[in-house]
């Protein structure tokens, strides 16, 4: 603010048409996002005696429980964000083809809270409702089926999988729906009136259409599914090895490790992750553009 | 006809589907929160215990205190900085899109850990580090809030009307943008404060308590009143974000016939 009021007097133009302005957004960002992201890339690189190391990448590259974490992690982002895409998608439909005014604000809304309550209140809501003693467990044994009865628990790879779905899925309505939402009605009637069926509309026009922005879609939930730590640090306390998780470990001091700087590397190496997956949100968001203004 | 066969199995089907897996575990955990002593009957007991709690309004205090202070800070960084992002600063748009698209594809554990090693001493000892960490996170969001809002006003005219009759750019901006784009801002405030006051992850790593990590702490000793809380947290978040969203969908038509 302090700058804008400094460039007052200029009348004529406004607060200059330089650097300036944008200077406190930019040291901010450098300060807060882009300094902790380079220290701990520096400090993954440097060993215990303070040395230039790769050192503490080693353990991630070659098999053991490090380079298992990260396909854990991996592997639970893909099926949560199949899972939320394909499902997500559907919803996303039925909701702009039938849902209308008051109905679909409050649709908004409730999908937006579901989407970012990947938090600790979603981990304790699913064991009242999945957990040994919970309400959907216990209704379903007295109605015979027991889901506890093969291996299942809500602290397992296949509970976390359903706890992700559970903000994986609205967040993918929140990211889809402006899409199906672009789609041209003129586009349908001009299908029809050439004779095509529905079928045909949606094979030929539709999809084609919407898919740049669901791969979209798909690597930002995968991104997501990936970074979440939160519900799986309530939820299964270190019963499924996720990266995030471990890290939390090392940092609070409960693993003893005898490289100091190993959880840098983790963070870098989930950085590297993440930025791939972006890398593939980014582009399809640019086709998804390029679609739109031809 | 095709379309009207289509239409009711489709509702069906999703609103069935729905109701499975969003509104059954949350009816579960509800009826779970007000099981009585011992598991049995029904009860207010749980909540009670939560409000009695050790460091309950303790923690919900400063969680909101840091919420708000987040809300607040991101503002001023970013109306200005979006007012002239809009007007004036085209060829810097695609550097801070980077940015602000930056916080999501950073995993938050590392930027915890980065920040560990990055934040000078003063700043690691005070919870107030925590603000500044919100308000990146929340940085996609009100971006995106900012933005759409900015781009339905006709900026250049209002500004140069204001500038024309010889307010300050201060002046203008207070006076007459943020009247103008008050959808996007109470959008970016909300979003501020919703991801704030729910934020768990920098919180618990960089070794700080608010409520989320109380509640996990708290969790260990009560089961049942950690879901008390945690349904007490969703349906107060969908609600508040229910009236926000049916509140500023009235604004918004109001400002269309304002102008």
């Amino acid at each position: 603010m302090g700058v804008v009021k400094a460039h007052s007097r200029v009348r004529s133009s406004g607060p200059g048409t330089g650097v300036l302005p944008l200077l406190p957004f930019f040291i901010f960002t450098s300060f807060f996002l882009l300094w902790p992201i380079v220290a701990v890339t520096l400090r993954s690189l440097h060993g215990n005696e303070n040395e230039w190391t790769l050192a503490n990448y080693r353990p991630i590259l070659k098999s053991g429980p490090y380079f298992h974490a990260f396909v854990v992690s991996i592997k639970l982002s893909l099926v949560t964000s199949i899972i939320g895409s394909i499902l997500g998608a559907f919803f996303a439909y039925v909701i702009v083809k039938y849902a209308r005014g008051k109905f679909e604000a409050v649709i908004d809304s409730v999908s937006a809270v579901f989407a970012n309550s990947g938090g600790v209140p979603l981990a304790f809501m699913f064991v009242a409702a999945f957990g040994v003693e919970g309400i959907v467990t216990t209704t379903l044994k007295s109605l015979g089926w027991d889901i506890y009865a093969d291996h299942f628990t809500i602290f397992s790879f296949t509970g976390v999988v359903m706890v992700y779905s559970f903000f994986q899925i609205p967040l993918m309505v929140l990211v889809f729906k402006p899409a199906i939402a672009g789609l041209r009605r003129e586009w349908e009637e001009a299908s029809t009136s050439l004779g095509a069926s529905s079928l045909t509309y949606w094979r030929r026009v539709g999809i084609p259409i919407l898919f740049p922005s669901f791969i979209g879609a798909f690597f930002l939930l995968f991104a997501g599914g990936f970074s979440a730590y939160a519900t799986a640090r309530a939820l299964t306390v270190g019963t499924v090895p996720l990266v995030p998780i471990i890290i939390g470990t090392l940092v609070d001091g409960n693993v003893i490790s005898d490289q100091a700087n190993l959880g840098d590397a983790l963070a870098v190496g989930m950085i590297v992750v993440a930025t791939i997956a972006m890398a593939g949100y980014i582009w399809a968001q640019r086709k998804t553009a390029k679609w739109r203004s031809s | 006809m095709k379309k009207l066969a289509l239409k009711w199995p489709l509702i069906i089907i999703a609103s069935s589907f729905a109701f499975l897996t969003f509104v059954v575990p949350l009816y579960g955990a509800a009826l779970y929160s007000f099981r009585g002593e011992g598991g049995k009957g029904h009860s207010w007991v749980n909540y009670q215990w939560l409000i009695h709690a050790d460091g309950f309004y303790l923690n919900l205090f400063t969680s909101l205190k840091l919420a708000v202070l987040a809300g607040v800070l991101n503002l001023l960084l970013m109306v200005p900085t979006m007012v002239y992002l809009n007007l004036k600063g085209q060829k810097f748009k695609s550097l801070i899109d980077f940015l602000c698209i930056l916080p999501l594809i950073i995993p938050v554990v590392s930027l915890a850990i980065g920040a560990q090693v990055a934040m000078p001493e003063i700043l690691q000892n005070s919870e107030y580090e925590l603000v500044f960490f919100f308000v990146i996170i929340a940085l996609p969001y009100t971006y995106r809030a900012l933005d759409t809002s900015l781009q339905t006003v006709a900026l250049k005219t209002l500004v140069e009307a204001s500038r024309s009759l010889g307010a300050t750019w201060t002046r203008t901006i207070i006076r007459v943008i943020v009247p103008a784009i008050r959808g996007g801002i109470t959008g970016a405030l909300f979003l501020t404060f919703a991801l704030s006051i729910g934020e768990y992850t920098i919180t618990s790593l960089l070794h700080w308590e608010t409520f989320p990590t109380w509640t996990v702490v708290a969790a260990q000793q009560n089961i049942l009143g950690a879901i008390a809380i945690s349904v007490f947290s969703f349906v107060g978040a969908i609600a508040l974000l229910s009236i926000i969203a049916l509140f500023s969908k009235k604004g918004a038509r109001q400002v269309e016939v304002d102008e």
